[in-house]
């Protein structure tokens, strides 16, 4: 692949920087001042669920809409003065928006041909572009078909190909791949992490899913109700989130009406789910499924509902109260545990977060004794009942 | 059906056919192409030379000309106007949006007489735009302008109402896709919009040609009907049933009938291309 001479002029295309940037649809807030600084030659997702703003930010980067507030600069520039189709963009949409009645060839060549005749390139040289662009995506041998007649990764594809035939200053995909099936998704997910790799161009792509945004980007910018909750690496907001929302967003967790108490996290039942250094009082526990351990009590207050084998992992469904709580752990250990479903359990946590405050950032949640978890928890466990 | 089978012809997955092809072509005979046959038939009954010397008057040419050139040019007018109207109506939000679609209408339900009187009130000299026209120079009643007047009335809707769907149904973000490749207004229009919009548009300007060909109610009354000038072929028909010349008025009619056989057929074949591409 010869990717170095298509963009060779604009490797790393430019910084983003979104100031200040408010946006509102009759009484509804899309966007509430956000800020957000997007490094040259980054992959940035914006994940958020639907209604989070994410991709009316995305268009009004695009300049598709207009900010009521705020400021869009890439580099030193400020693109919020400049129309849409003069700021340089690649823009792909969630459904491709391939022109009907061209040719993938034409949809490419697109861009090219609308420039005012005195900056047109030649024919032979948008020819040549085309034809390397599409050599890039891999579909060169389907330049005469029409999008009509392709699959759905790749129309993606030509998509692709079409931003950036412009050679974009940033590249920016709105859900790029909600529209396809698991398999191709996943597989054009890589490839496109791979092709980035390659381009090196400043790219945003708005999801919902968090896989994709973990998978592939450099920096996930989490968003809700029109703000932006956290950014930071993949590993950052999976381990460390700034918000309880984040946590609960952010990969399968179980949520724990608690209290805490003199650093000890009580559940409803006065049973000890771990230790947290926070202030007392009423708070929520996030616990994810593969850091909640059960232990077998006979007298204990929660009840093994359902239990499935696939893979490495057991997942079970442990009744606590009015809640369902997921559990996971390898098959080894619950193989050792002789547990089946019906037998009471009581919960201890390996590893969590506890928020005081939703909005707040969280303790961490830790088991009772350091370095014996499993045997302290079902101790203190004990001992938090009786108290 | 299960007998069919048995016979050993292929099964049909929906039934019917026999039946459902019955209906429709003997409908189509009764209605259709026997009157043409017997229309055809009286026109040549006293011979080809008697029907070639009621078609070779000056004043039967003229009326073709008159009408075919109105025609065109009517369909022409409601195509540019019919497209730009259904251009408003699906891409603005304004007071009295619903008023003027429904209104667009009113031509198809109209009777194409009173039409005619009411164009006729507007454009004659003394009427409230014929008088505005006077002192320009232009004349629109009892000319050939005014033909083209009538028929564009009558015209109009056939466009709107073909391409109104089709833009109604072209998603925006081709447009969107086009403005971030840093496509001109014009060219999002002639190269996006219009490629889309063009096959239901040539639909549109044939049904509004077609009527136009044959319109009579609406144009007798502004046409003012001067022989050589502003008559038209549907009239020059009824002139001769007047004067019980059915054999002058039936020739007259098939010659209309394939003038606008083969125009039609031209246009079709014009917009199997343009679907095509």
């Amino acid at each position: 692949m010869n990717t170095a001479t298509v963009n060779a002029k604009k490797i790393g295309g430019s910084a983003i920087e979104v100031r200040a940037i408010s946006k509102r649809f009759g009484d509804h807030v899309a966007l509430d001042n956000v800020h957000l600084d997007i490094r040259p030659g980054e992959l940035v997702a914006l994940l958020g669920p639907s209604g989070s703003g994410k991709t009316s930010l995305l268009r009004i980067i695009a300049g598709l809409e207009a900010p009521d507030s705020g400021q869009i600069m890439f580099g030193a520039e400020d693109a919020s003065r400049r129309q849409a189709g003069e700021r340089e963009v690649g823009f792909v949409f969630q459904h491709y928006a391939l022109f009907r009645h061209m040719t993938v060839f034409e949809n490419v060549a697109f861009g090219l041909r609308v420039v005012p005749r005195a900056r047109r390139l030649a024919r032979g040289v948008i020819a040549e572009r085309v034809t390397k662009l599409l050599e890039l995506v891999q579909l060169g041998w389907l330049a005469d078909r029409y999008p009509s007649q392709l699959s759905g990764g790749q129309r993606q594809r030509v998509a692709l190909a079409r931003a950036l035939a412009i050679e974009p200053k940033v590249l920016l995909l709105d859900e790029p791949f909600a529209a396809l099936d698991a398999k191709v998704r996943k597989e054009l997910r890589r490839w496109l992490r791979a092709l980035h790799e390659e381009v090196k161009l400043t790219s945003v792509f708005v999801t919902h899913d968090q896989d994709e945004a973990l998978e592939l980007a450099d920096r996930v910018v989490v968003m809700s109700a029109g703000k932006v909750e956290q950014i930071g690496a993949p590993g950052d907001v999976y381990t460390a989130p700034a918000s309880a929302f984040v946590h609960e967003f952010l990969g399968d967790t179980n949520r724990l009406a608690c209290r805490v108490a003199a650093g000890r996290v009580l559940l409803a039942d006065g049973g000890v789910l771990g230790r947290a250094e926070a202030p007392d009082g009423e708070a929520i526990a996030y616990v994810r499924p593969h850091e909640l351990d059960v232990v077998p009590s006979a007298d204990a207050p929660a009840v093994i509902h359902h239990a499935s084998t696939f893979g490495p992992l057991v997942r079970l469904i442990v009744a606590f109260g009015a809640t369902n709580l997921d559990v996971a752990m390898p098959v080894e250990r619950w193989v050792r545990l002789g547990l089946s479903v019906n037998d009471r359990v009581d919960l201890a946590a390996r590893y969590g977060a506890v928020f005081t405050d939703p909005a707040g950032p969280a303790a961490r949640l830790l088991p009772m004794v350091p370095g014996a978890p499993f045997a302290a928890a079902v101790r203190l466990q004990g001992a938090g009942r009786r108290a | 059906m299960a007998q069919a089978s048995a016979l050993g012809r292929p099964r049909r997955v929906i039934p019917g056919l026999g039946l459902s092809f019955t209906i429709t072509t003997s409908t189509l005979a009764a209605l259709v192409l026997l009157p043409l046959a017997a229309m055809v038939a009286m026109s040549l009954s006293k011979g080809l030379p008697a029907f070639v010397a009621a078609l070779a008057d000056r004043r039967v040419l003229a009326a073709f000309r008159v009408t075919i050139l109105a025609a065109l040019g009517a369909a022409v007018v409601s195509a540019v106007c019919g497209m730009l109207l259904a251009w408003v109506l699906t891409r603005y939000r304004f007071p009295g949006r619903r008023f003027i679609d429904a209104a667009v209408d009113l031509p198809f339900a109209l009777p194409t007489a009173v039409a005619g009187i009411a164009l006729t009130a507007l454009y004659a000299p003394n009427g409230w735009i014929g008088a505005l026209l006077e002192p320009l120079g232009i004349t629109v009643a009892f000319t050939p302008l005014g033909i083209g007047v009538a028929l564009v009335f009558v015209g109009l809707p056939f466009v709107v109402r073909a391409v109104q769907p089709i833009l109604e149904d072209l998603p925006a973000d081709e447009e969107e896709a086009a403005r971030l490749l840093g496509a001109t207004r014009t060219q999002i229009f002639l190269r996006v919009i219009m490629p889309a919009a063009a096959p239901a548009l040539i639909t549109g300007f044939t049904m509004a040609f077609a009527r136009g060909l044959g319109e009579y109610g609406s144009v007798i009354f502004i046409a003012g009907n001067k022989p050589m000038l502003s008559e038209i072929v549907p009239l020059l028909i009824v002139i001769q049933l007047d004067q019980y010349n059915y054999v002058g008025a039936a020739a007259i009619g098939t010659a209309m009938l394939m003038v606008s056989f083969v125009m039609l057929m031209v246009i079709n074949r014009l917009q199997a291309w343009a679907a095509a591409r």
